[in-house]
């Protein structure tokens, strides 16, 4: 055991980060989220999926980002490599791609005019191209969007010209992260929650483990390593400027029910075939300001990996996407393995959507002004002071 | 009666598993049809399944695992799919102790796959 028990051991080691109530106005306020959009989400480095998902050339998908008012359109050109562009055709503005994911064979055409891009963006084919008047193909392809890969992450970044590169901007996350069998990853399953919660609150419920023996007292009573009360106790916290990781210990006391225990046999037999950067530990969270999160879970042979994307749509409404992600499975074994693994974490999913949502209310009602944070919950003080950092302190708090 | 290592085109299940053949139902393809199927069932039946199921899993498993997973005679990807049902099926049995999720989100708003 590597996780120390004693009590308000982050705040002596982050005495910056205070210890007083935090404001709950910003989970609350349209004119908070309205700053929000444009001081964190126009500017900032923000993931839209990964690259297993366009393994071939040609490959595309589509992510609404609603609080951009932006749709943006990540595509694997037929040189290989990985481009995002304002999902928007140069003609009069239509969008362009209209299904979630697809294949560009040839070019993408617009399905107002029929105008045709390649799958590097460039504008190849325009209906009638000689009636129009100065009409240069050249420069009349798909609008840009800054795009850089992490790991296989796929980044992009709004501004037209972002003030830091994503290595800049991840300052020193990458490090903490090298290694490991990134490119072995597919994307197992994706879940999609469409919440009628501040995606701050969201964010809040999942950055911290105080909650596990409580509100998921059916499923994982017993999962993390917990001090003599029961009370679970993470074994690092640890900030990248912006960004934040915490990381826990698996109980070896966890009572596993009778299915679990089959399970867990069957896939301790099998081949090590896929290792992530776990630093240490059995579980690492990490959050990528502003609404990013990767979680390592340690296997007994194969890691795998969980990431969340809460993307706002109002100051009110949230679609919490879920994509897990592991090694290509060998057998019926580790089928079954995995099964077990994306069920039990979507009952998670399933208990916190529904908490995410019942806080938001009890904050609506303004009953209470501020949140208040214990010591194992010094990750969410951290990302509140970070949002405050780019948006200012809310009025009316 | 067939025999045995002769192909059944009738027979549900592989030769060793056919007397779960009552069960066959649960051979759902989908996480999504699985869980409706939890959801929609009463927990008398869905711990009947899972007595039916429990101590057949690991010989399941051992007899799943001589197929690559990308090519299981289709009697065998039901019983893999009838697997995966128990899977699902005992987050009822084991943890909530009936069908649904206690405290559960919305399932209009909760896109599974």
């Amino acid at each position: 055991m590597k996780t120390v028990m004693k009590e308000r051991r982050w705040v002596e080691k982050y005495p910056d980060l205070g210890t007083g109530p935090v404001a709950a106005e910003p989970c609350i306020s349209p004119e908070y989220f309205e700053l929000e959009r444009e001081r964190i989400f126009r500017r900032s480095w923000l993931n839209v999926g990964n690259v297993c998902e366009i393994p071939e050339r040609g490959d595309y998908f589509v992510r609404e980002l609603a609080v951009c008012n932006a749709s943006i359109l990540v595509m694997r050109g037929q040189d290989g490599v990985v481009r995002g562009f304002h999902n928007v055709c140069s003609h009069r503005g239509n969008t362009l791609a209209w299904d979630e994911k697809g294949k560009c064979r040839g070019y993408l055409t617009c399905n107002f005019h029929s105008w045709g891009y390649d799958s590097s963006g460039q504008l190849k084919w325009v209906p009638d191209e000689a009636n129009f008047f100065d009409l240069d193909k050249s420069q009349l392809g798909l609008t840009p969007v800054a795009t850089e890969l992490f790991n296989g992450f796929i980044f992009i970044n709004l501004d037209p010209s972002p003030r830091e590169n994503l290595t800049q901007y991840l300052d020193g996350l990458d490090v903490q992260l090298k290694g490991g069998d990134f490119d072995k990853l597919r994307l197992a399953r994706c879940y999609k929650i469409d919440e009628k919660a501040n995606w701050k609150i969201g964010l809040d419920a999942q950055n911290e483990v105080y909650h596990l023996p409580f509100q998921h007292r059916y499923i994982m009573p017993d999962l993390f390593l917990a001090n003599e009360k029961g009370l679970v106790r993470v074994m690092d916290v640890t900030f990248f400027n912006r960004h934040s990781v915490y990381s826990c210990e698996m109980n070896p006391g966890h009572k596993p029910t009778p299915l679990e225990s089959i399970i867990m046999e069957m896939a301790a037999a099998g081949a090590s075939h896929c290792r992530l950067p776990v630093a240490g530990s059995d579980f690492d969270f990490y959050l990528i300001f502003p609404n990013f999160v990767i979680i390592f879970f340690r296997g007994p042979t194969n890691d795998s990996c969980v990431t969340y994307n809460f993307w706002p749509l109002a100051v009110d409404r949230t679609i919490w996407e879920i994509r897990c992600y592991s090694a290509p499975l060998q057998n019926a074994a580790e089928r079954l393995a995995e099964e077990f693994a994306l069920t039990r974490t979507r009952l998670v999913f399933d208990e916190d959507a529904t908490a995410h949502e019942t806080v938001h209310t009890g904050l609506k009602s303004r009953a209470k002004k501020y949140l208040l944070f214990q010591d194992e919950e010094i990750q969410i003080r951290h990302f509140h002071k970070v949002v405050e950092e780019h948006v200012g302190p809310a009025t009316g708090a | 009666m067939p025999q045995e290592g002769i192909a059944n085109p009738q027979a549900k299940l592989p030769g060793p598993f056919r007397d779960l053949e009552p069960f066959a139902d649960w051979a759902l393809p989908t996480e999504r049809e699985r869980m409706a199927a939890r959801e929609s069932s009463r927990i008398e039946e869905l711990q009947v399944f899972y007595s039916a199921m429990m101590g057949r899993l690991p010989a399941i498993v051992e007899y799943l695992k001589q197929f690559p997973l990308d090519r299981m005679p289709e009697d065998s990807q039901r019983l893999l799919e009838m697997a995966l049902s128990l899977v699902e099926v005992s987050i009822a049995v084991e943890l909530y102790r009936r069908p649904q999720v206690i405290n559960g989100f919305d399932r209009s708003r909760f896109a599974v796959g």
